[in-house]
């Protein structure tokens, strides 16, 4: 009996550890929900979707679908606080204490997405040279992602000088790169986008599904912003003079002026670059991804919410922006130049396809002072109030597109250029052709107030021009850049400025983290 | 080999069980069909040796346990016995037949008792004849704590041989010569007591069980141990203890029972509380302990019915926790659930509660004038939103109200909270068994409604445990749980604009409905209101948001007993969760800022199935004066998680699923994981008073990469009873005095690093553009977001723990007290990546910080056992410091949780090294600025008189510079308080109970960011009345600063004036109860009820703080995996509620 007890108690246990052992699960599991990074990027269908993924960074809250529209505009003189729902970290951009505060969220948000941005184009530029698929399609995709970093760069070196610079993914915990010179990184926007210029196709190059990718004249656009801004007027106008007028591929500015901001009338013969925003009819924008990730993610742009003149109103139109459009009656030309009232909309005005009067009560907040009148101003540009009713309009995120580089600026471009390299005539024809458009048909240079006699004459209608014709299109705060280090202003635009807060202060995330600072 | 043998394979024994079965020994002893037991056969050789000892060597060999009074069979008496492969009926019959000792069998207990010479009084006893002239008979009944008699109790007259036992029924006789007798009574197990006769015929005796004794055992690690030879620290709490207070899971009945475990409060009605076992330990990570039901580890307690608790032991140091090697650093909480009782016997039980929960504090917010005089100061009379021109401001709330929105004073904390809301437990069990088999089995329902609107928790569950005694050699055993619970969860937690926060803000004057709108609310106009708000109530009760989950846990095992010193178990689980959540808006309208134009459907179902084998060889023996106990275990435990969700949209309100949904968007992963080990330890005891052990666990897990898999865990602890010492064994005032040690490496648990932590893959088709404005059907772009750390292994935590148990007056008193150090070399971080890289600060995890806890505990008891009136006090103390040593570089600091609507979006907190993890980072305020010269002299941009004034610190060169900026910034307060402590006080009086129960910490900080929602007038909300004492220029002696749009200042920024003392002293429970005496019961019901205890309690009836907040427990914003950087910052999360309930016990 005992030996039996033994032997059905030894076999038993050893057939518990043998099924054991043979159920012995192999430790070396593998993700099968994703692919690993050394195995993706490998061919241009890949290659082509590591490039959507920059356009998604730049669409993203953190910058053109939010916050970067905010920090351009705070560091301008174009726009004031609307009242009191501006947040306390926004207001504070724009009175001062934020532009010398390394931990300001919103100046945080932007200077992460850009990086996002660059690691995502390096993604593609670092990749590019293994797939060998589809060489064109590899080459215009290569050219897109040089293009967009270039675009983040220009956005750096302009708000925060001196930054960390990339040209190549991040491959090891110690890849953190110390600060390049403005110089440095003036030289590699150049080169990414004169090589982006090179590869990209015009417009007509695309089919119309990819009607939003950047193209050749887009990266001369740019270009030509950028070598201005360096000091180079003659690239500059190079770059900008490659932009072609006519053909397929050609740009000429829209008859009407408002075509630039209103949703029907995207991708018009005078946009060059927009980021593209569509909208499934509700109130949701993608908050939570300051980079719009997410496969079903809101494709919405908030834009019309934050400055809806019914809506939020947290940054309406400066008494400085206001004023500087020509106006009869405050003797500041010999006509009302009407792209005030496309610029802005004020009490009095319709809205709603013209089937509302905006009146105070609609409109929160803080007043302004137009030529000594004190009256409820809110901006108009890429504001969907002008076919929406108020319930809709006032917080209805939208999904106009924002025009990032559009004909008239390359005009005015060219007319600083040439201004610059003193071919006075050449600018104030460049001018003239924006003062033409139909829709704005106002009187050419030179006017009683605006003589062109000198280069300084000519110079104060180029910063005029481009006051009134890119008010809140995030121009301005570059131009006062350029402007300021010229001595081209009497008085200085900006209350708080002083030389300490030219840049903005290198995040605390930054130079607590990246040991190379 | 039928069936005959029994096999004990009880390796849990509590004092309880063993009191249980004693209870019931009469049942067997009338039947006496349990004597299977003495079928056993053993080898014993005995020379002259005492009874006792003959007797101690059979409990060995044969695997049973003797029940008797040693003086009553006269123990010490010496045989000599010579016995081969004999039966335990025919040793038993030789050996005891001719000392004059009868036996019975109960179970596995064996009950002696002296032979009763036949006196026509059967239950008198006359030991010896020359007694007999004894003059006064005393008769009685003896019993124990829970009043059930106790058989076979000695009973002696002091000073003389005289001795009796009680009969089945507890009941004795006895002579005695005179009123100055005393009698003594002894029971194994129990203390002794001794009663003067004094005039008295009848003397009732209840014996206490002596805790100092010998059998006690607790549940560790893969086994169980005789509590007085523990060396290391866990804390052991009984089924009563756990099911004292009205808890949805059992974490919560954990705060403050053990020393050195915290439990915070995380939220609503079925969400998990924050639970820490002797501190942070991770910086990145939650600190989560391993929970071990019955056996099987597991990540949370939800669903778990406390009602089936037999014992919960909270393991916290590195000898006692180690044993699960990679888990272990947070400690180990193992629960071991109830099992039947061999009486052959079915006992039912009840137990329900109902109740009712209200909130306990409100807040002073501005009613509609007040927001009007506040909206005129902050805005400016000018520029005041539209809503306050008059014609606004007087139209009807509503077309068709009489009412005006000026007149309207809706007060949104009433509005949103709800008074007793119900609460109830219910909870019934049968359970009983005899020797073959026994079982315990429950259903249970829990239903709990929040303390505010749509907020609720309810679950149904069932459990039956059962084990069976195939043969001498094997028993088959298992445990099966199933439950199903329905959570209504507030969708806002861990959001920065929670309901609570919304009540807040919601402006006074605006209307809770507005049957016009479809959905019946009314919500504010963002810019016609000027604010933004949303209806609290319509948030919470608009849509619906649910977790649905349906959780099976079961293990079967099978015991193999080769010997009586050497056991095989081999175990397989299996727990199965299904969570589904559901999140369901309509088409809605509240003419505000919240609006739905088609309705929303969003699923998401979690199904994890985690398997476990365990196979398990026990060694346990003695030799001489050693005793050596042994475990081996190979272990895997593998887990398949599949998660799936779905969306889309519905133009209806009538269809609610997905069916026919448009913008139809659906997910699915499936990932796993597998962990491997391999468990030894040593026990070793040298004459009791000696102990030594050790123990290594080799973890292998396939969440590292290759050459990383496996590290090992070791341990080791030492012992030395010191009251088991010749110059203190016969103290009359130290019972117990132990001092122990010991040292152990641990991990922290890997679920709180997913199941892939070392890949950084591409997140492929993870993101969309809309190249052709089109909407998205699924991503067009991917990218990559971090980098892959194929080094990453497991981290290590080394632990010291000194501990010393002291018990006076026969653990009158009890000390049992602690000091620990843990340290971790290298804890794993998610070390911030700086933004330049590109992963938008997205950490990579690496082996690289370095932190330290320590901390020391005390445990002070004291108990009063005999009387009519018992009682016993219990106090608990813990200290704890917390120190950052080192992070990935030196001037490394990760600051977390920034949110603009508190502080303008800075950072909460901060860690960096040499400090404490996560303090908080901001300003030192210091009043108000009164003149414009102070203002100018500031150095804050944007000074007023009015504003706050910072106090300058530091600058770029590290010197105060007169400028107030970032370099300003500092440690502002921690969360970690000073101590915590609890008081519980327990006493019975006849058949009244009283339970008392404080809890308390003391020096934490709480950053009340809701404050700055209330005080810090960043943008026009309603607010605390506290603004309209805003300074003025008439108004300057105030500490609230001038009311001014935009605070250029930044007085809302995070400072000292957001920070709290969140030092509190709460009763958590008091009850009052009363059973209903026995016989009254039993006569009234008919038998049918023999146990019915009844009781009222209340929760949370007052709490002493001077926190201003709704509730000084605040849980952390992040209960996830990931940021948890955020304890102890008050966004406004669900309150504590305070509870009266009324509740029965009941015995059939």
């Amino acid at each position: 009996m005992k030996n039996k007890k033994i032997y059905v108690s030894i076999l038993t246990v050893g057939l518990i550890v043998a099924s054991v052992y043979s159920c012995k699960k192999s430790l070396n599991t593998t993700d099968s929900n994703v692919i690993a990074s050394s195995d993706y990027f490998k061919n241009s269908a890949q290659l082509l979707a590591g490039t959507n993924a920059i356009y998604s960074a730049w669409h993203g809250s953190n910058l053109v679908g939010r916050e970067w529209f905010f920090l351009h505009d705070m560091r301008s003189d174009d726009v004031a606080t609307g009242g009191s729902q501006l947040e306390v970290a926004r207001f504070q951009l724009l009175s001062g204490p934020g532009d010398s505060d390394p931990g300001n969220p919103v100046m945080n948000a932007v200077y992460q997405s850009l990086y996002t941005v660059i690691h995502r184009a390096n993604t593609v530029t670092d990749n590019a040279p293994n797939v060998t698929d589809n060489a064109a399609l590899r080459d215009r995709l290569v050219g897109e992602a040089k293009f967009l970093r270039g675009w983040a760069y220009f956005d750096l070196v302009t708000f925060w000088g001196s930054v960390p610079m990339y040209t190549s993914t991040v491959k090891t915990a110690d890849g953190a790169q110390p600060k390049a010179s403005i110089a440095a990184i003036y030289a590699q926007i150049t080169k990414d986008l004169q090589d982006a210029a090179a590869i990209l196709p015009g417009k007509s190059g695309y089919p119309s599904t990819d009607i939003a990718r950047a193209t050749s004249a887009a990266a001369n656009a740019m270009l030509g912003r950028v070598l201005m801004q360096n000091g180079d007027y003659a690239g500059a106008k190079a770059a900008l003079l490659k932009i072609p007028t006519t053909g397929p591929d050609g740009y000429s500015l829209t008859a009407r002026y408002l075509d630039n901001f209103e949703e029907e009338t995207e991708f018009n013969s005078e946009s060059i670059f927009e980021m593209v925003y569509s909208d499934k009819g509700d109130n949701n924008f993608n908050w939570g991804s300051g980079t719009g990730d997410g496969t079903s993610a809101d494709q919405t742009t908030v834009r019309n919410q934050e400055y809806d003149p019914i809506g939020w109103r947290n940054l309406i139109p400066s008494n400085h922006v206001l004023n500087e459009f020509e106006n009869v009656a405050a003797g500041t030309g010999t006509k009302n130049d009407p792209r005030y009232g496309y610029t802005v909309y004020q009490t009095g005005d319709t809205f709603d396809n013209g089937t509302a009067t905006l009146v105070d009560a609609d409109q929160n907040g803080n007043s302004s002072v137009v030529h000594g009148t004190t009256i409820k101003v809110g901006w108009r540009k890429f504001q969907l109030i002008y076919k929406e009713d108020r319930p809709t309009a006032a917080f209805h995120p939208g999904s106009n597109n924002q025009r990032i580089l559009r004909y008239a600026e390359v005009l005015l471009n060219l007319a600083e250029c040439e201004n610059e390299l003193g071919n006075p005539a050449s600018a104030v024809t460049y001018l003239n052709q924006v003062r033409a458009r139909p829709s704005v048909n106002m009187p050419l240079y030179p006017t009683a107030q605006y003589p062109t006699a000198t280069k300084a004459n000519i110079t104060a209608a180029i910063i005029h021009e481009k006051t009134v014709e890119m008010a809140d299109e995030e121009v301005r705060n570059v131009d006062i850049l350029r402007w300021r280090a010229k001595g081209y202003f009497a008085t200085e635009p900006i209350s708080w400025y002083t030389p300490a807060l030219q840049y903005l202060p290198i995040p605390t995330q930054e130079t607590d983290n990246n040991p190379k600072l | 080999m039928k069936k005959k043998h029994l096999f004990n394979a009880i390796m849990r024994i509590t004092v309880i069980n063993i009191a249980l079965g004693l209870t019931l020994i009469g049942g067997a002893l009338a039947n006496n069909t349990n004597a299977q037991v003495l079928n056993r056969k053993i080898t014993l050789n005995a020379k002259d040796k005492e009874i006792s000892k003959v007797l101690a060597t059979i409990e060995r060999e044969a695997n049973i346990t003797f029940i008797y009074s040693p003086v009553l069979i006269q123990a010490n008496n010496k045989v000599t016995v010579s016995f081969k492969n004999e039966t335990l009926s025919n040793i038993l019959s030789q050996l005891l037949t001719s000392q004059n000792i009868k036996y019975e069998v109960s179970g596995n207990a064996i009950v002696l008792n002296r032979i009763i010479h036949p006196t026509g009084k059967p239950n008198e006893v006359e030991a010896n004849q020359n007694e007999s002239r004894q003059a006064i008979g005393i008769s009685g009944t003896v019993t124990d704590d829970a009043d059930q008699p106790l058989a076979g109790v000695s009973v002696t007259l002091r000073g003389s041989t005289t001795a009796v036992s009680t009969d089945n029924n507890g009941n004795y006789k006895i002579n005695v010569p005179d009123n100055s007798a005393v009698l003594v009574f002894r029971y194994v197990g129990f203390l002794t007591q001794e009663a003067a006769v004094n005039g008295r015929t009848v003397i009732n005796v209840k014996l206490l069980v002596d805790s100092r004794s010998l059998n006690e055992v607790v549940v560790v690690g893969y086994g169980s141990q005789r509590k007085s030879t523990i060396t290391g620290a866990i804390s052991s709490l009984d089924a009563k203890t756990v099911n004292a207070l009205p808890v949805t899971s059992l974490d919560q009945a954990l705060q403050g029972r053990v020393a050195g475990l915290t439990v915070t409060n995380n939220g609503s009605p079925g969400t998990q509380p924050v639970v820490t076992i002797r501190g942070i330990s991770s910086i990145s990570f939650a600190s989560d302990p391993l929970y071990v039901v019955d056996g099987f580890p597991t990540g949370n307690l939800a669903s778990f019915d406390v009602k089936d608790v037999e014992s919960v032991e909270v393991l916290k140091d590195a000898s006692a926790a180690a044993i699960y090697g990679s888990r272990a650093t947070n400690g180990v909480i193992l629960i071991t659930t109830k099992k039947g009782a061999r009486n052959g016997k079915v006992q039912v039980n009840l137990d329900s509660y109902v109740g009712g929960q209200s909130p306990s504090k409100k807040l002073d917010l501005l009613n509609t004038n007040q927001y009007v005089q506040y909206a005129t100061a902050l805005d400016g009379a000018g520029n005041l939103p539209p809503r306050f021109s008059s014609a606004n401001f007087n139209m009807p709330v509503y077309p068709g109200a009489s009412q005006t929105y000026a007149q309207t004073n809706t007060d949104w904390q009433d509005a949103y909270f709800r008074n007793n809301a119900l609460i109830t437990a219910n909870n019934l069990s049968l359970s009983g068994g005899n020797d073959v088999s026994r079982f315990y089995t429950s259903a249970g329902f829990f239903d709990q409604d929040g303390i505010a609107v749509g907020l609720s928790y309810k679950r149904y569950n069932y459990r039956i445990n059962s084990d069976h005694k195939i043969s001498k050699v094997f028993t088959f055993g298992e445990n099966l749980y199933t439950a199903s619970s329905l959570q209504h969860y507030d969708a806002t937690l861990g959001q920065n604009r929670t309901f609570l926060t919304n009540v807040i803000r919601m402006p006074p004057y605006i209307p809770l409905h507005d049957p016009a709108n479809p959905g019946g609310y009314q919500g504010p106009i963002s810019s016609f209101d000027g604010s933004d708000p949303t209806n609290p109530v319509e948030g919470a009760l608009i849509g619906s948001n649910t977790v649905n989950t349906l959780k099976i846990v079961g293990t079967a095992y099978l015991d193999v007993n080769f010997t009586s010193w050497l056991k095989f178990r081999s175990t397989v689980g299996i727990d199965y969760t299904n969570a589904f959540q559901n999140n369901y808006t309509p088409i809605f309208n509240d003419g505000g800022t919240s609006s739905a134009s088609s309705a929303a459907i969003a699923n998401d179902r979690l199904s994890t199935t985690v398997q476990l084998y365990t196979q398990q060889l026990n060694f346990d023996k003695t030799f001489g004066l050693h005793h050596v106990a042994a475990t081996a275990v190979y272990e895997q435990q593998g887990g398949v998680f599949v998660n799936e969700t779905s969306s889309g949209n519905q133009a209806t309100n009538t269809v609610t699923s997905l069916n026919g949904a448009s913008n139809v968007a659906a997910n699915s992963t499936r990932e796993t994981n597998m962990l491997q080990s391999y468990v030894a330890r040593v026990n070793y005891e040298y004459a009791g008073k000696y102990l030594l052990s050790g123990s290594i666990r080799r973890d292998g897990s396939s969440i590292w990469a290759p050459g990383h898999k496996y590290t090992n865990f070791p341990a080791a602890s030492i012992g030395w009873k010191i009251d088991q010492e010749d110059f203190l064994k016969n103290s009359k005032s130290i019972s117990e005095l132990k001092l122990r040690a010991s040292y152990g490496i641990t991990g922290i648990p890997i679920s709180s690093l997913g199941n892939y932590p070392y890949l950084s893959p591409v997140q492929s088709n993870q993101t969309y553009y809309p190249f052709d404005n089109g909407s998205p059907g699924g991503g067009n772009g991917s990218f990559t977001n971090g980098l892959s750390n194929a080094d990453l292994t497991w981290e290590t935590t080394k632990q010291l723990n000194i501990g010393l148990d002291l018990g006076l007056f026969n653990n009158t008193v009890t000390l049992v007290s602690e000091f620990f150090r843990r340290q971790t070399d290298n804890l794993i971080l998610r070390v911030p990546t700086p933004f330049s890289e590109g992963f938008q600060g997205a950490g990579t995890l690496e082996n690289v910080a370095s932190m330290r806890n320590t901390g020391a505990e005390i445990a002070l008891g004291y108990h009063k056992r005999d009387g009519d009136f018992k009682w016993d006090v219990t106090g608990l103390l813990s200290v704890m410091s917390n120190k950052v040593l080192k992070l990935n570089t030196p001037t490394a600091s990760i600051a977390s949780n920034s949110d603009p609507d508190f502080g303008a979006g800075q950072p909460f907190t901060n860690t960096v090294a040499g400090q404490s993890v996560q303090y908080f980072y901001g300003w030192i305020a210091q009043g108000i600025i009164q003149t414009q010269a102070e203002a100018a002299a500031s150095g804050q941009t944007g000074a007023a008189p009015g504003d706050i004034k910072f106090k300058d610190i530091s600058g770029p060169n590290g010197k105060p510079d007169g400028v107030i900026d970032s370099y300003d910034k500092t440690n502002i307060g921690s969360f970690l308080p000073k101590f915590t402590y609890s008081l519980n006080y327990n006493a019975t009086y006849k058949n009244f109970d009283l339970g008392i129960f404080f809890q308390g910490v003391h020096g934490n900080k709480i950053l009340n960011a809701e404050n700055i929602i209330l005080q810090g007038m960043p943008r026009l909300f309603n607010a605390s009345t506290a603004v309209l004492d805003a300074w003025t220029p008439s108004n300057t002696n105030t500490s609230i600063p001038r009311a001014i749009v935009g605070d250029p200042n930044g007085n809302g920024r995070l400072s000292t004036r957001w920070i709290e003392d969140g030092s509190y002293l709460r009763l958590k429970n008091l009850e009052l109860g009363y059973s209903i005496p026995t016989a009254a019961l039993k006569s009234f019901t008919g038998n049918a009820i023999s146990r019915l205890k009844i009781y009222v309690s209340s929760q949370n009836l007052f709490t002493i703080t001077k926190y201003t907040g709704f509730d000084p427990e605040v849980g952390n914003k992040n209960t996830g995996s990931g940021g948890t950087l955020t304890n102890g910052v008050d966004f406004g999360q669900y309150p504590a509620a305070r509870v009266f309930l009324f509740g029965i016990q009941a015995g059939f």
